[in-house]
């Protein structure tokens, strides 16, 4: 059964600003799924949506067989959400905090502590301090139990990793496959690339629209240009000689790696690329085939969006 | 139900937590209450009076003696006529004139009673009333150390009678309206912002994405509030009461009734307003201006009514402070009980309900 | 020539050591990325750094001047762009630029100039008359960033600039560092994302108020023993 269905929904802001445009998609109930897009992408409009705090103007969205925009007091019991932005009383003690929401879902905290205990064993010892004096990776944990007191059957996430450092991205992550494993289905948003190869499926979106939706590998092998890499000792000036290229090709700074994607038959564009550099006096390390990344694909995506 | 405890829990640790807006909503009040009754009150010494004394016998000559040894009264002249009187009052010689009757002594003596016409300078309104209670107070100390003086007989009365005034503003005008501004600062002002804070911080979000039914919310915002104004009005109460002596002649128990109706009125109010703004900012400027500042100005509280544009008195119908003052004066100056101010006490009722309903359908709205 | 010469410099908060001695020198014209976990004190030092807080202990010498004692002249001589605080959502682009050339005290005549061309610079000039608030985020760092340049600081701070844009826009914003870079002007960038730690010429990672490690991102890989800065900072930032 699909834990959501989301068809064709639209929302235009102030009559102008077209938020989201024919968004459609579907979770499998437990998959844990990736919505991948920079800031202003629709993510946040479409997380309102999905939480029932906004109605979208077209559309037709059904969770756990319920219809979102009809029946969405039923379906607030069944919903957990994190926010971007923290959103707990920052005057309340963690555990006021905690006792608050499991309340307000008419839930209880023992009974459910069973799914949180391994987050909440993490900020146990802080129960006592208020939620505003928190570090940022606390107030995280804190908001995700009080997201999962009432022990929901979705989870929806908006970029619960954004300004995060790796480590702290990392932890965050192997939480996630946790949750995952407790049967709940989780949507979670994020801008960074690399996050997405956690997903089970992806769906990348931009300016409102969904440019693609898969699995990451299948993602991965439906990239349509020949992708190599390759160091330069000043990869400014390489990009910089590079806008002369004449061939078909999509290149950009990868790392310390120069990522080049090629739309050409290579047998022939390869000796035509090696004496181009030749040309332009660049010095280059070895460029070898690479298997595109997530990152490379998006910027694929995006760049063809953008031409058509 | 268990929901509305914990909402209601959880207000109170925001509002506790926060000591010094605590400090200075319980504060305030009191504040107010002290500078207005001082100010007022205490402001007016040896003022200039006439005496016109029709009557010239001893008793007349005692109550002179009595007025002239206040504090408040310097007799300036003693004229012989009425014109004489009025003359004075162009000149802007005296504030007050006190006309004693003709037989002044046989009067109290045979009839005991008798008139005292007083006659105010109505330019400037609040303070006559002023001293037309200061005259009463002489009036009422004469009339007890006569009681004590005559061993037997009745007691008498007094009348005092306004002129130039007849339709006499109490000096108390002021209890009623800092009750007023009281309530509405600390209920419509404080449930409106902190409902505000809960939109800026986010926590309203996650508040509304809970099964939690939005009535308990907003009630959950308003009792807190209710509460501490409510402490404040019976605190204003008693200082006015015990400290500037003001009359209080109606029950008091449906005094406060009528207070916990206006604070709803103005919680709603407040409601209301959190709906519309998105930031404390926000809630804050529009009580203020649309709120606060219509009470000020159009509830009769500082400014008489009757005096003003046409425009401005029908427009003072539309904001629950008038209704609330035509109803608290009534009774506590008049004593007046249900049925004579159950009007004002439905107009107010009714504005809460209208202003809860829209509120719940402007938070149930999803956009 | 150094632009940031910092000795040992340390904050307490109580007894909360947030920046614990720390010490280096970054180079005129180089681009310097401050990394290290949330909380490390980053934001700390780059605050000592900027003339915002005076340091408990220690000497940081900023674009010539000293921290402690010249902080005024620390301001007028760097720029600072954050992602949290940049541009006003109400002013028009151009006014947003007026507003910080104005503070920064350039000459009226030259001023509207400078914006002309830094708008021209980024192909933005359409957009001069548009709500900062209607605009992409990806617009709104790069103007940020040309704000943040209009006086030709000596040193720019860039705290988080590129936090949530997409790839391709991450690219162009470094493209602008690195010109910018090439001018001379000195580059302080903190950035959550490792792969642009790669472009940076050298890098620090910072970890509970100490400078764990220093040096260019190549150096630090073979040092740690892994083939990218991710793998480094994950090996040295461990909870």
């Amino acid at each position: 059964m699909e834990a959501l269905s989301v068809q064709k929904v639209n929302k235009v802001y102030d009559k102008t600003v077209q938020a989201l445009q024919d968004i459609t998609f579907e979770i499998r109930e437990g998959e844990l799924f990736g919505l991948v897009g920079p800031d202003g992408a629709g993510k946040s409009t479409l997380f309102n949506i999905l939480t029932t705090l906004l109605l979208p103007d077209s559309g037709e969205i059904r969770i756990l067989g319920m219809d979102l925009i009809n029946d969405y007091k039923l379906v607030r019991q069944e919903i957990g959400y994190l926010p971007g932005t923290f959103s707990l009383y920052p005057d309340l003690s963690v555990k006021e905090n905690l006792d608050f929401f499991a309340v307000m879902y008419k839930s209880n905290i023992e009974e459910n502590m069973d799914l949180i205990r391994p987050i909440w064993r993490q900020i146990e010892p802080f129960s006592k301090r208020k939620a505003g004096k928190l570090s940022g990776g606390m107030k995280q944990k804190l908001a995700l139990c009080c997201a999962l007191i009432h022990r929901p059957r979705i989870l929806f996430l908006d970029e619960p990793t954004t300004g995060v450092d790796p480590v702290s991205r990392k932890e965050f992550w192997e939480i996630l496959q946790t949750i995952k494993t407790q049967g709940i289905t989780v949507l979670v948003s994020t801008p960074y690339m690399d996050e997405a190869t956690l997903c089970d499926r992806i769906a990348l979106i931009q300016n409102g629209k969904i440019l693609g939706i898969d699995t990451p590998q299948s993602i991965i092998q439906h990239f349509k240009g020949t992708l190599y890499t390759f160091r330069s000792a000043d990869i400014f000036s390489l990009l910089k000689a590079l806008e002369d290229c004449p061939l078909q090709c999509n290149y950009y700074p990868y790392g310390e790696y120069c990522h080049i994607a090629f739309y050409e038959d290579m047998e022939t564009a390869m000796p035509q690329f090696l004496q181009f550099l030749e040309e332009q006096g660049q010095e280059h390390g070895e460029i070898k085939p690479i298997q595109p990344s997530i990152e490379d694909c998006f910027i694929e995506i995006v760049k063809m969006h953008r031409h058509e | 139900m268990k929901e509305l405890r914990m909402i209601l829990k959880k207000e109170f640790i925001h509002i506790f937590r926060d000591r010094i807006t605590l400090l200075l909503v319980l504060a305030m009040p009191v504040a107010l209450v002290l500078l207005f009754g001082f100010t007022i009150s205490t402001d007016i010494h040896n003022a200039r009076i006439a005496v016109l004394d029709h009557s010239k016998d001893s008793q007349s000559q005692a109550f002179i003696q009595k007025l002239s040894s206040s504090n408040y009264f310097q007799i300036v002249s003693y004229p012989n006529t009425e014109t004489e009187i009025d003359f004075q009052f162009k000149e802007n010689n005296i504030k007050l004139a006190i006309v004693i009757p003709h037989n002044f002594e046989s009067q109290l003596e045979k009839e005991h009673n008798t008139t005292i016409q007083v006659i105010d300078d109505v330019s400037d309104l609040n303070i006559a009333s002023i001293l037309n209670n200061y005259v009463r107070s002489v009036v009422l100390d004469f009339q007890n150390e006569y009681n004590e003086s005559i061993t037997h007989g009745e007691p008498f009365s007094i009348t005092t009678k306004m002129e130039y005034n007849s339709n006499m503003e109490s000096v108390y005008m002021f209890v009623p309206g800092i009750i007023t501004l009281i309530m509405i600062l600390v209920t419509a002002l404080m449930s409106s912002i902190t409902l505000a804070r809960e939109k800026e911080t986010g926590t309203m979000r996650m508040l509304f994405i809970t099964p939690v039914k939005k009535i308990y919310v907003v009630i959950g915002k308003v009792i807190p509030y209710m509460i501490i104004s409510f402490i404040s009005t019976i605190v204003i109460i008693v200082i006015s009461v015990f400290v500037f002596k003001m009359p209080l002649n109606g029950s008091i128990f449906f005094l406060l009734l009528l207070c916990i109706i206006f604070m709803l009125t103005a919680a709603s109010f407040g409601m209301l307003i959190s709906t519309i703004s998105t930031t404390q900012l926000d809630a804050m400027m529009i009580t203020m201006m649309g709120l606060f500042l219509p009470t000020v100005l159009l509830s009769g509280f500082l400014f008489p009514l009757n005096s003003m544009p046409m425009v401005f008195q029908v427009l003072a119908n539309i904001f629950p402070a008038k209704w609330f003052i035509l109803a608290i004066k009534d009774v506590m100056i008049k004593g007046s009980g249900f049925f004579d101010v159950w009007p004002y006490l439905t107009i107010l009722f009714g504005m809460a309900v209208i202003f809860i309903s829209i509120s719940l359908k402007m938070l149930d709205k999803r956009n | 020539m150094n632009s940031i010469e910092v000795d040992h410099l340390t904050k307490k908060f109580g007894d909360f050591v947030a920046v614990n001695e720390i010490s280096f020198q970054v180079r005129e014209g180089e681009i310097f990325g401050f990394l290290g976990a949330n909380g490390a004190g980053k934001t700390t030092a780059i605050k000592m750094m900027s003339g915002l807080l005076q340091p408990t202990s220690g000497k940081a010498i900023v674009a010539g001047y000293d921290v402690t004692t010249q902080a005024k002249l620390i301001k007028r001589n760097i720029g600072y762009m954050s992602q949290r605080f940049s541009l006003y959502n109400d002013l028009t682009v151009f006014e947003n630029m007026q507003l910080f050339g104005t503070i920064y005290k350039i000459p009226r005549t030259e001023l509207k100039q400078r914006i002309m061309d830094s708008l021209a610079a980024l192909e933005l000039t359409k957009q001069a008359n548009l709500l900062v608030n209607s605009i992409p985020l990806g617009w709104k760092q790069k103007l940020a960033f040309a704000t943040a340049i209009l006086h030709k600081p000596k040193i720019v701070f860039l705290d988080e600039p590129t936090s949530g844009v997409d790839p391709i826009v991450r690219r162009e914003f470094w493209n602008l560092i690195y010109q910018t870079a090439s001018t001379g002007v000195t580059i302080l960038v903190t950035t959550h994302y490792m792969d642009e730690a790669e472009y940076c010429h050298r890098i620090s990672i910072m970890a509970d108020g100490n400078i764990r490690l220093l040096g260019t991102p190549e150096e630090l890989k073979q040092q740690v023993g892994v083939s990218t800065i991710n793998d480094v900072f994950v090996e040295y930032v461990k909870h």
